[in-house]
């Protein structure tokens, strides 16, 4: 082992253990932080940057935990030894250093944020319309060009939908984990949150904000179908056979009701 | 070192600390009354309610009025004239109770059968935003008032002397402050933006 | 000696005393102003709260030196135990000592700490199967929104105790600024925390955050939450207050702002915050009271109000608030490595300016928390940018500290084991920082369990740890004794290893598809297991703190005779006997050199006396 601190080969050694943790640590993390199915095309853009944010946080993890494990071990103080470390008191590039590269990083970061941001709120033509309404603890969706009205959110996929949405009590959230955005729902005022659903596939549509006694129950089917099948469902739909709807806060168990809506389509 | 300078020494250390201690709690209660406009501006945006103009008019011209007197009392004291000290001192308090009684009673209609207010804190957002400024307000006032009472109380027991003098100090520059903060929230709520019907 | 002469007895029952009549009060004027009907629970509480705790600062005498004041009467300060009683009965009254409030602090803090924590297990537990277990979703909301406000009432007390132990001793001065406001600002917690737990009887389901129209509509409970906030806030403003003057005023000669001890640089940052930013979520919290008592509409959207409006003043506290909890606990951390590691601390002015320049960007930030509030979208970038910004003196800090250690003579104390556990855990929350700080991502992030592993790793690593380094540190200083070093090792062995499991559990479930604050979840998402890590992380935690609890207690009896400085530090408070005595400093102390020159023989920090004195 090299004596001084300033030895280079120190920081040889430290670079090439960072440098493999890193790998093994971008792996770990990635095994442990599964995303749900990449079911919309915002999902490609986060997922995207998520895979470059955990890339990052694996390197500057590794980076500090290892020089640190690194001094643990190659500086510890011996049995015996009560005699004092090396004495430097800083280092003005050092410090120029580490504040301006990561000030650099995060301004590619920014710009890498801005512009993933942009990709996954930016208006598509030709975008299908819900009008979303939440309340304690049930979700309304309407679709304006129709008129349908339901407990159950049908898309078709690969077609941008938009989402306009507001609340009749407290706030709400809006969030299928698959098409990954996520959009309060506001009383005295309408949201907007658009997503294009790109896997077919039955989610849940979960509320997020806390919102009293049965939040974690506000959650309602969503069907991401063929286009064709979306065009059906529309039309059973106008054609008022359809059940009656969760319309008030009154039921506590908003679950069973949004079941037994479910359960009348498939039947 | 005698134990009298060194006493003359702790309280002008005292002293000090006091001053900065006091400064910091405005720049402190700023931040409540900024709080209070960032309301007021989001909420209302460019409107402001139908209010009594002539009441606000009076009543920052009794406020404004007051800080003369209060600082004519300070003066005072600083002289040594004790009279006038006092003197300046009631005024204070009186011109800060009519304030009070304009706001409450005319503003707020706090008493109908007295004077019928126009608005409620619970009508909409102008009575809401309204009572919790002049109220936040009021309550500083009040506390003035309050504190005012207690110097003078004791200026009248003999305390307070030209060098010593810390208690009625502290009280001018409240005073003063809280004056202030009203040459903000009065164009505020009675002058900016368009009346809202 | 008998309980009455006990201040906390006194103050509790002012409380109860005040609490009857305040709620008189309110049917009284009720009835004078002709509301009807004459008997409304709310108000009446409220009124209940408000002169219950004027009760309780009268009742344990918080306030009679001012009343004094207020008649002319003079009252010199009075130095010692109580006479006529045991000493340990200082701790339980008004005491005027920056070191018994430092402790009083402190205490109440771990208690508190405690209960949270507590509330935490509770529902950590229901949470380790899914399916409702013992737990109904009433009081599970209940008892998460009250691990919130307990455990963040409880940082702020730990960190007042820190502060408030430390910094008169750190810079040499007899005690604070404002002994008398100190010991107000101590005491105005504890109705406070009175305040909180009542609202336990009445229940509220809003978590800590509170937005209305969720908190409007919601139970009595609410009231309650909001005025114990409001208190322990109060408690802020005054307390950063008194510690700005003294740290700006009571320094001793030498001692320029740049050879200040570094944890003092760190708890100005975070008083200049609590002083100023605190106001926002007292005055957030008295709108919703009166939203609530008088119909004013400020949040309420049918009377023209907006619900985002509470997001913005309550944000503009709540986020430069984390700095206000963490600042002190990375101050800690930079104040103990240079001692362990026999190296003068790196980049000392970097450090010191970096929490300043953290506490000035920290109230820039507010928005983040908002990404997804349905505020104007033109907000989103800005506060995007700032956030990321905040990565830039905190890394500063890391790499520093990591200077720090680097060609040191590293030796591992509990202490120092806590520090070195601390620098890993933050390092975990402050890495899951900027993932959620970047908007897109945070789209599908926020509201998830992931912000729940973010934001506990901040807390743990910037203040929970550090404040255990701190407790093990000065422990010596404070008891004149040595704590049991096996079983602070233990405690470390355990509580690290669990956190990280902890931690990565809670993001693992989140990105999982685990919203937050959500009493029961879908078996389907596939995340049991992590939450059955995460409460199992849980339990071993909590037991590892109970462990330091009785090594403490049992230590402050049985522990070895620690010396004056068994840590060889060059800190001032470490040159004086231990326990530190009743006056500190037996004379005025000088500063001669700077704080950290470890491996500089013969050079000293401060001289134990006056210059004019050392020079003859
Ligand atoms: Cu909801
Ligand atoms: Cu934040």
């Amino acid at each position: 082992m090299p004596k001084s601190a300033t030895d280079i080969r120190h920081f040889i050694i430290a670079g090439v253990l960072v440098a493999i943790t890193t790998v093994l640590l971008d792996l770990l993390l990635k095994a442990i932080l599964p995303m749900p199915v990449q079911g919309s095309h915002q999902a490609q853009v986060i997922d995207q940057l998520t895979s470059w944010h955990l890339t990052l946080i694996a390197f500057l993890f590794s980076l500090v935990v290892v020089i640190m494990l690194y001094s643990l071990f190659v500086f510890r103080k011996k049995d015996g030894d009560e005699s004092e470390g090396a004495h430097f008191e800083g280092n003005t590039v050092l410090e120029i250093a580490w504040t301006v590269i990561p000030l650099i990083v995060v301004f590619v970061f920014g710009f890498f944020g801005v512009r993933a941001l942009s990709d996954v709120t930016r208006a598509a033509p030709d975008e299908i319309t819900v009008n979303v309404t939440g309340f304690q603890w049930s979700w309304l969706f309407e679709y304006p060009d129709s008129g349908v009205a339901s407990n159950e959110l049908v898309l078709p996929v690969d077609r941008a939908a938009r989402m306009d949405m507001t609340s009749r009590d407290v706030i709400h959230s809006f969030w299928i984990p698959e098409m990954r955005v996520k959009q309060d729902l506001v009383p005295g005022m309408t949201t907007t949150l658009r997503f294009t659903p790109s896997v077919t596939g039955e989610y849940t549509v979960d509320c997020a904000e806390l919102c009293g006694l049965s939040h974690y129950s506000m959650v309602a089917p969503v069907r991401i179908v063929e286009q064709a099948e979306y065009e059906q469902w529309l039309a059973e739909r106008t054609a008022g056979t359809a059940p009656a709807l969760a319309q008030t806060g009154d039921e506590t168990d908003a679950d069973t009701d949004v079941e037994t809506d479910a359960d009348a389509q498939s039947n | 070192m005698t134990t009298v300078t060194a006493a003359l020494e702790g309280y002008t250390q005292q002293l000090r600390n006091n001053r900065m201690g006091l400064w910091l709690f405005f720049i402190s209660e700023a931040f409540l009354f900024g709080g209070l406009l960032v309301t007021r501006f989001y909420l209302w945006g460019n409107t402001r309610p139908e209010l009594d103009q002539t009441i606000g008019l009076i009543v920052t011209g009794v406020l404004l009025l007051s800080s003369f007197s209060m600082n004519m009392a300070e003066t005072a004291i600083e002289h040594g004239d004790r009279r006038t000290f006092l003197g300046g001192l009631a005024v204070t308090a009186v011109l800060g109770l009519v304030f009070l009684i304009g706001v409450m009673v005319f503003e707020w209609g706090l008493f109908p059968a007295i004077y019928e207010g126009h608005l409620k804190p619970g009508d909409n957002v102008y009575g809401a935003v309204v009572f919790a400024m002049t109220g936040m307000h009021a309550l500083h006032v009040i506390s003035g008032i309050i504190f005012i009472a207690i110097v003078w109380n004791l200026g009248r027991k003999g305390g307070f002397s030209p060098e010593r003098h810390w208690g009625v100090e502290s009280c001018a520059i409240y005073w003063h402050y809280v004056d202030v903060v009203w040459i903000f929230f009065y164009p505020a709520l009675y002058l900016i933006g368009t009346v809202a019907h | 000696m008998t309980l009455w002469s006990l201040g906390l007895v006194r103050g509790v029952v002012g409380q109860i005393v005040g609490f009857a009549a305040g709620m008189a009060l309110v049917i009284a004027s009720r009835l004078l102003f002709g509301f009807d009907p004459v008997w409304n629970q709310e108000p009446a509480l409220v009124g209940g709260i408000i002169i219950g705790s004027i009760g309780f600062l009268i009742g344990v005498g918080a306030l009679t030196d001012w009343f004094k004041w207020m008649r002319g009467i003079e009252t010199p300060l009075h130095h010692g135990p109580p006479h006529g009683r045991p000493a340990w009965t200082r701790y339980f009254g008004v005491d005027y000592n920056h070191k018994v409030i430092g402790i009083q602090y402190g205490v109440t803090g771990i208690i508190l700490l405690g209960i949270g924590g507590m509330f935490a297990v509770i529902f950590r537990t229901e949470l380790a199967a899914s399916g409702f277990q013992f737990l109904n979703p009433s009081n599970y909301n209940t008892y998460l929104s009250m691990h919130g406000w307990a455990a963040l009432a409880a940082i702020l007390l730990g960190i007042g105790g820190m502060a408030n132990y430390l910094v008169p001793l750190m810079i040499g001065a007899e005690d604070m600024a404002f002994p008398r406001l100190n010991a107000f600002a101590f005491w105005i917690n504890v109705p406070g925390i009175i305040t909180l737990l009542m609202s336990l009887n009445y229940g509220w389901d809003g978590g800590w955050t509170v937005y209305p129209p969720l908190s409007v509509l919601g139970p009595v409970g609410y009231q309650f939450t909001f005025w114990a906030v409001f208190l322990i806030g109060l408690s802020s403003i005054l307390g950063s207050l008194n510690l700005i003057v003294t740290i700006l005023r009571m320094r001793p000669p030498g001692m320029s702002l740049f050879r200040m001890p570094i944890f003092v640089w760190a708890v100005f940052a975070t008083s200049l915050i609590q002083l100023t930013a605190t106001q926002f979520i007292g005055q957030a919290f008295l709108m919703l009271s009166f939203e609530r008592l008088l119909g004013m509409g400020f949040f309420d959207p049918d009377k023209g109000g907006a619900p985002i409006l509470f997001q913005h003043l309550f944000w503009f506290y709540s986020h430069p608030a984390v700095y206000i909890f963490v600042l002190p606990g990375l101050g800690i951390i930079s104040e103990i490595l240079p001692v362990f590691s026999r190296k003068p601390l790196f980049g000392y002015r970097w450090i010191a300016l970096s929490s300043i320049a953290i506490a000035l960007v920290g109230f820039l930030v507010w928005g983040h928390h908002m990404f997804t509030s349905g505020y104007g979208e033109y907000l989103r970038v800005p506060f995007m940018i700032s956030t990321l910004l905040v990565a830039v003196p905190t890394g500063v800090k890391f790499f520093s500290w990591l200077g720090t250690m680097w060609g040191g003579k590293l030796s591992f104390p509990t202490p120092m084991l806590f520090v070195l556990g601390a620098i890993s855990v933050f390092l975990i929350g402050g890495l899951s920082g900027p993932i959620l700080a970047t908007t897109a991502t945070d789209l599908f992030l926020h509201d998830t369990y992931f912000v729940v592993g973010h934001f506990h790793a901040t807390i743990f690593g910037g203040f929970v740890f550090p404040f255990f380094a701190a407790i093990y540190f000065w422990y010596p200083k404070i008891t004149g004794r040595m704590y049991d070093e096996t079983l602070g090792k233990i405690h470390f062995w355990l509580m690290t290893p669990a956190f990280w499991t902890m931690s990565l559990g809670q993001m693992s479930v989140g990105v999982m598809g685990m919203r937050r604050r959500i009493a029961d979840y879908d078996p389907a998402l596939g995340v049991e297991f992590g939450h059955v890590l995460v409460t199992i992380a849980g339990f071993t935690i909590a037991f590892s703190v109970l462990l330091m609890i009785y090594n403490l207690l049992h230590s402050a009896e049985t522990g070895r005779v620690a010396g004056n400085n068994p840590w060889r530090s060059r800190s001032p408070e470490w040159q004086i006997p231990s326990p530190a005595p009743e006056h500190s400093y037996a004379s005025p102390i000088t500063v001669v050199g700077e704080p950290y020159d470890y491996g500089i023989p013969n050079s000293t920090y401060v001289h134990m006396a006056p210059l004019a004195a050392a020079d003859d």
